[in-house]
């Protein structure tokens, strides 16, 4: 008790505590830091870190503590009676202590989805199996730790801390490896023998898938294993056909072998085993080989699932099959368009052995038997206590057989038949009109709560009895609807598979058309949300129909292959080629579709050049503008500040604009402050005032950037002012001159002048003088061009119609 | 009816497109069905052949068809043993027994009363003390004794003709209404007129474009259901006033309580489904263009059928409220 007081006890107590919470720490984080580690890389890496863990701390807090870090080695010291059993017992409660604290935090600091922080898990081996391992592990580390630290020894030589990290990282090892044989999953040794067996390699291979078959069906046989040491040989299977040393339906064989065997519950694991590896069946090595085998697996399990038991596990099969196949994948489709001509609704077709009230109960029961088998849930009522109308009964169900076969439609006295019984029965849909189940709010709460929202019934009842029950049914209505309407559909659709005899006539068009239109309001009509329900239903339809066009189109896959092109492919045309609404003419006239539009696009033959020409350059010249400003900038005019036009604000923004065009003085960087645009119009107008006089053209005042385009300009001003004739207006001595020339053949230009019809006709009725109607011609010419009556013009009107000498005079006159 | 124009004979055709059925009544077993027409003719459906699984055309056609008056057939009314027929001024029994082994030789009335009612419009059986109220068109409303044939006493106080007649059981009063737009009630004990409701001077129910005639009266203990010029409306004893009246376009000939609802017909070719608080629930639509009489089986469960007559050869049998299943033809 002497060394409760002492403070190198509470010292040692300390860290040991210290000691333990960094070593769990250290080693768990490194046993659950990163999940993708395969099983032997694990084992080394988590064995090493407890090894080297337990040396670095035996390392740093031996001399204090003893660094035990393990119940285990204070308990063998305790034995060897090197500790006090106070302290050894002090030790525990710390480490123990430690650990849990550890364990808090790396609980905080763990990577999401691991929750078990490495627990330690038995697998292969029996719970005894387990101690003896346990057993002698600690063994040899407690054995380490005593012989190292024995104090008489001599011969250590070395760190002892490193002896005894490497003897824990030892234990590790031997015991994980020895948990983990089968469960390693390793193929290791499997390759090793395949590459010493000599012989061909395809025997080999079919030898290895037969082995591995016959231990899978020993296993099964004797139903010892349990799922995960099925799936770890399959395991090895997948790892062998990757290192290529067995086939590639191997694994897909004992995936089918082992789902046919096992039961429905075990199914379930195997199957979440086949999910997580959608990814492996998908590569390139195991997609062909396997992808019919899976096919068959999952049908032959959905075959063995309750449709509405198993709902949850049919879901997932085929979200699995989903996600095994494209989207365009074939092999689950009805390519074919055929139906389902087993599903046969049975109901009470012979008169004899229906269930009607008057008859003795005996031959009742022999009738519902044999006729009723499928109705497991409904008990046989003693007495029919209700009136039953056979009638619409028989007709009812009788409407089943043209949903299961429509094709039978297309026979025309089926399809009286059908007509008849579905007026029928609509007309009692229509009569019967479904009480709205939202009369009170709390009951809508109740169904909403309680029964969900779901109905689904596999196969109709059809008891006579519960014709009167189905008929107030609102889903059950909402099935015979649905059916009218998926029937329709498919009568009116294009099928690719229906044969080419299968065409509605006119009358049964005009019917379907009705009775959708009836269907649909019937639809609506039932409560609840009626309306919602319809329109939802007519946007499935809709899908449905797309579909049906892909099932048309041969299914083509939804995956666009991009277009591989080498060459660029030249633009596609927009526009019309200039070619296709230029004038075909010499003087290549342009119709733009309106007499005044035409007119105006051809007034110059280059639009382009003629916008460039001088009559368009409305921009003022610098003297132009600012004559006035420089005017009354002379102190001599003694014009009033207030007065000048430099203060209209109008007048400011425009010369700024016209300064930045034309004056370099703009861009000049001045050290001058100007309070407002006033002040500084007025000293560039004072600038100006001083260049101008110098008569210098205000074009040439421009800054260099702006030199190759001005050369561009006045080299086209110069080629377009130089026939100075043209621009002229047509006289009267002109005019004159030219019908005379023209004389017999002034129709010729006529055309050219684009003059009507009648037009024409009139200058014949006014003359008969031929020079007098050519005269005519061209003043009724002039009259209509205006302005526009230029010499150029003629001229070139002239040359259209082929009078170049005539063309010629005149330009030279 | 294909079948029918193809083989009658044009003399038949006119005799069936001009029929009306006026009343009908379900035999005490709930197995057959009486139906009287304008031309004094009673016919016996058996509801059990045409409510048959092996029910083809032929079941749908009378077991029986007998003239049992010179006029109409305003009234058929069932006994524990007899079918109770009135015609023009006579009342006539037959015996049930008689008419399903269809014995037509022995087929005289087994009791024939003659009375000097001109038209016999109404009869209502009054299970209490065994005596029969008739109402028709000498304005009185007559009470006999079933036991002995007697007429016990007259109660007068109508002005017009009496269209319909209603027992009370429980008050053994007898409601009678007519065409002078009253709903009298009488105490047949003392063959005095307790109340008097004149239907069409209540302002919510009163419809003077069809005039002010009573043509439908039930009671269900508390409650009277009356109609015809007037709206059809429902009716509170204790208190003589009406408590809703329900919005149907037509006159109502006929009006039954039937589990939480009402169910009446009358102008139009439907059975309206209506709600003790005034709410027309459906309209169910049938064969005839104005609908005479309605009668609910509730004799037997497992013919538990509505049959509906009126301007046609056709009686309508619905085995659900809500449709029509099939018809009866005369």
């Amino acid at each position: 008790m002497r060394e409760f007081k002492s403070k190198a006890f509470w010292r040692a107590v300390l860290a040991e505590l210290v000691g333990m919470t960094l070593f769990i720490f250290l080693s768990i984080t490194t046993a659950i830091g990163n999940s993708n580690n395969t099983a032997p890389d694990q084992e080394v890496k988590v064995a090493l870190a407890f090894g080297l863990a337990i040396a670095t701390l035996a390392q740093s807090l031996g001399h204090i503590s003893g660094a035990h870090l393990n119940p285990a080695v204070t308990l063998g010291m305790l034995v060897s009676c090197q500790i006090s059993a106070f302290k050894a017992l002090m030790y525990i409660v710390a480490q123990m202590l430690g650990s849990a604290l550890a364990s808090g935090i790396v609980y905080g600091v763990r990577p999401d989805g691991n929750a078990a922080l490495g627990v330690n898990a038995l697998s292969g081996v029996t719970p005894g199996q387990g101690v003896g391992i346990e057993l002698l592990a600690t063994f040899q580390l407690v054995l380490c730790v005593i012989a190292v630290t024995d104090k008489r020894r001599r011969d250590v030589t070395g760190s002892a801390p490193l002896a005894i990290g490497l003897s824990v990282c030892l234990g590790h090892l031997a015991a994980a490896s020895a948990v983990s044989a089968l469960a390693g999953r390793t193929s290791k040794p499997l390759i090793n023998a395949f590459n010493q067996i000599t012989g061909n390699e395809a025997e080999k291979k079919t030898t290895l898938d037969q082995s591995l078959r016959g231990v899978l069906g020993d296993q099964i046989v004797e139903q010892k294993a349990s799922c995960d040491e099925y799936l770890a040989l399959i395991y090895i299977s997948i790892e062998a056909v990757t290192e290529g040393i067995c086939s590639a339906t191997t694994p897909f064989l004992l995936l089918g072998d082992v789902l046919d065997c096992l039961p429905l519950d075990q199914c379930d694991k195997i199957f979440s085993f086949v999910e997580e590896n959608v990814s492996t069946w998908k590569s390139s090595t195991f997609y062909s080989a396997g992808k019919n085998y899976l096919l068959r697996m999952c049908n032959d399990l959905l075959r063995r699932l309750s449709k509405s038991q198993n709902t949850v596990f049919c879901g997932r099969i085929q979200l699995f099959l989903a996600r095994l196949f494209p989207l365009s994948e074939k092999s689950g489709l009805n390519l074919q368009s055929q139906f389902n001509l087993e599903n046969i609704t049975v109901f009470n077709k012979n008169e004899q052995e229906s269930t009607l009230g008057q008859k003795h109960t005996e031959e009742k029961e022999d009738g519902m038997e044999v006729e009723e088998g499928e109705m497991g849930e409904e008990e046989v009522p003693a007495t029919c206590s209700i009136p039953i109308d056979y009638n619409l009964y028989r007709k009812f169900w009788t409407l089943q057989d043209y949903f299961r076969n429509p094709l039978q439609c297309y026979e025309k006295f089926s399809w009286m038949t059908f007509l008849k019984y579905s007026d029928e029965t609509l007309a009692v849909f229509k009569s019967f009109k479904l009480d709205d189940m939202q009369a009170s709010k709390r009951k809508l709460e109740e169904l909403r709560t309680s029964a969900g929202e779901h109905v689904y019934f596999a196969k109709f009842l059809t008891s006579e009895k519960l014709m009167d029950l189905q008929l107030s049914d609102s889903n059950f209505r909402r099935h015979i609807l649905l059916q009218y309407l998926i029937l329709f559909q498919y009568l009116k659709g294009q099928v690719k598979f229906k044969s080419s005899n299968c065409i509605l006539n006119d009358d049964q068009t005009a019917w379907i058309e009705e009775t959708t239109k009836l269907v649909h309001q019937l639809l609506k009509e039932i409560p609840p949300e009626g309306e919602k329900f319809s329109a939802m239903v007519e946007h499935i339809l809709n899908t449905e129909e797309n579909w049906n066009g892909w099932k048309n189109e041969g299914c083509p896959s939804f995956v666009k292959e991009r277009v591989v092109d080498d060459k660029p492919k030249r633009p596609v045309r927009k526009r019309q080629a200039p070619e296709d609404f230029l004038g075909k003419g010499p003087d290549r006239k342009l119709f733009m579709g309106n007499d005044e539009l035409t007119r105006l696009w051809n007034l110059h033959a280059d639009n382009m050049e003629a916008c460039k020409s001088d009559d368009r350059e409305f921009m003022p010249s610098l003297d132009e503008f600012f004559a006035e400003a420089i005017e009354q900038a002379d102190p001599t005019n003694m014009v009033e500040d207030e007065y000048k036009v430099v203060r209209n604000s109008n007048y400011g923004w425009r010369a700024l604009r016209l300064l930045s065009r034309r004056s370099p003085h703009f861009f000049q960087p001045t050290n001058q402050k100007f309070k407002s645009l006033a002040d500084y119009l007025d000293s560039m107008v004072s600038k100006l005032a001083k260049e101008l006089p110098k008569d210098i053209p205000s074009e040439e005042i421009k800054t260099g950037e702006e030199d190759d385009d001005d050369n561009g300009d006045n080299l086209l001003k110069e080629s377009n002012d130089s026939p100075s004739m043209q621009s002229k207006m047509v006289s009267n001595q002109q005019m004159d001159d030219v019908a005379a020339k023209l004389g017999a053949k002034w129709k010729t230009l006529a055309g050219q002048l684009e003059m009507k019809a009648s037009e024409l006709r009139e200058i014949e009725t006014d003359s008969e003088d031929v020079d007098m109607q050519a005269k005519l011609l061209l003043v009724a010419w002039q009259d209509r061009e205006g302005t526009q009556a230029t010499v150029e013009n003629l001229v070139s009107a002239l040359n259209a119609a082929s009078f170049t000498q005539i063309a010629d005079n005149l330009s030279e006159a | 009816m294909a079948r029918c124009v193809e083989t009658a004979s044009p003399i038949l055709m006119h005799h069936l497109l001009h029929m009306s059925v006026f009343s009908q009544s379900f035999s005490p077993c709930g197995k057959f069905l009486a139906a009287g027409n304008n031309y004094g003719e009673i016919a016996l459906f058996s509801l059990s052949a045409a409510l048959g699984p092996d029910a083809n055309e032929l079941s749908q056609k009378p077991i029986l068809t007998f003239t049992a008056h010179e006029g109409p057939v305003f009234s058929l009314l069932s006994t524990d043993s007899h079918l109770l027929s009135a015609g023009n001024g006579e009342i006539s029994a037959w015996s049930w027994a008689e008419l399903i082994k269809k014995c037509l030789c022995a087929l005289p009335p087994s009791l024939r009363s003659s009375l000097e009612i001109p038209e016999i419009n109404a009869m209502a059986l009054n299970p209490a003390d065994n005596s029969l109220a008739v109402g028709g068109g000498d304005n009185n409303v007559h009470i006999m004794d079933l036991e002995n044939g007697a007429f016990k006493s007259v109660l007068q106080g109508h002005t017009d003709y009496i269209h319909c007649l209603s027992v009370r059981e429980r008050a053994s009063e007898v409601l009678s209404g007519g065409e002078d737009g009253a709903v009298r009630i009488w105490d047949t004990r003392t063959s005095q007129c307790v109340h008097c409701v004149e239907v069409y001077k209540y302002e919510t129910c009163a419809r003077p474009q069809h005039g002010k005639w009573i043509s439908c009266l039930t009671t269900d203990s508390d409650w009277m259901l009356c109609g015809g010029g007037p709206s059809l409306s429902l009716w509170h004893l204790r208190s003589m006033s009406p408590t809703s009246v329900f919005p149907l376009s037509g006159c109502q000939r006929q009006a039954t309580f039937y589990q939480d609802m009402i169910l009446t017909v009358g102008e139009g070719q439907c059975v309206s489904h209506c709600l003790m608080g005034g709410e027309v629930k459906a309209q169910i639509p049938c064969t005839p263009h104005s609908i005479n009489t309605l009668a609910i089986n509730t004799n037997s469960t497992e013919h538990r059928v509505l049959t509906v007559g009126g301007s046609s050869d056709h009686i309508d049998v619905f085995t659900n409220l809500s449709y029509k299943a099939f018809s009866l033809r005369f």
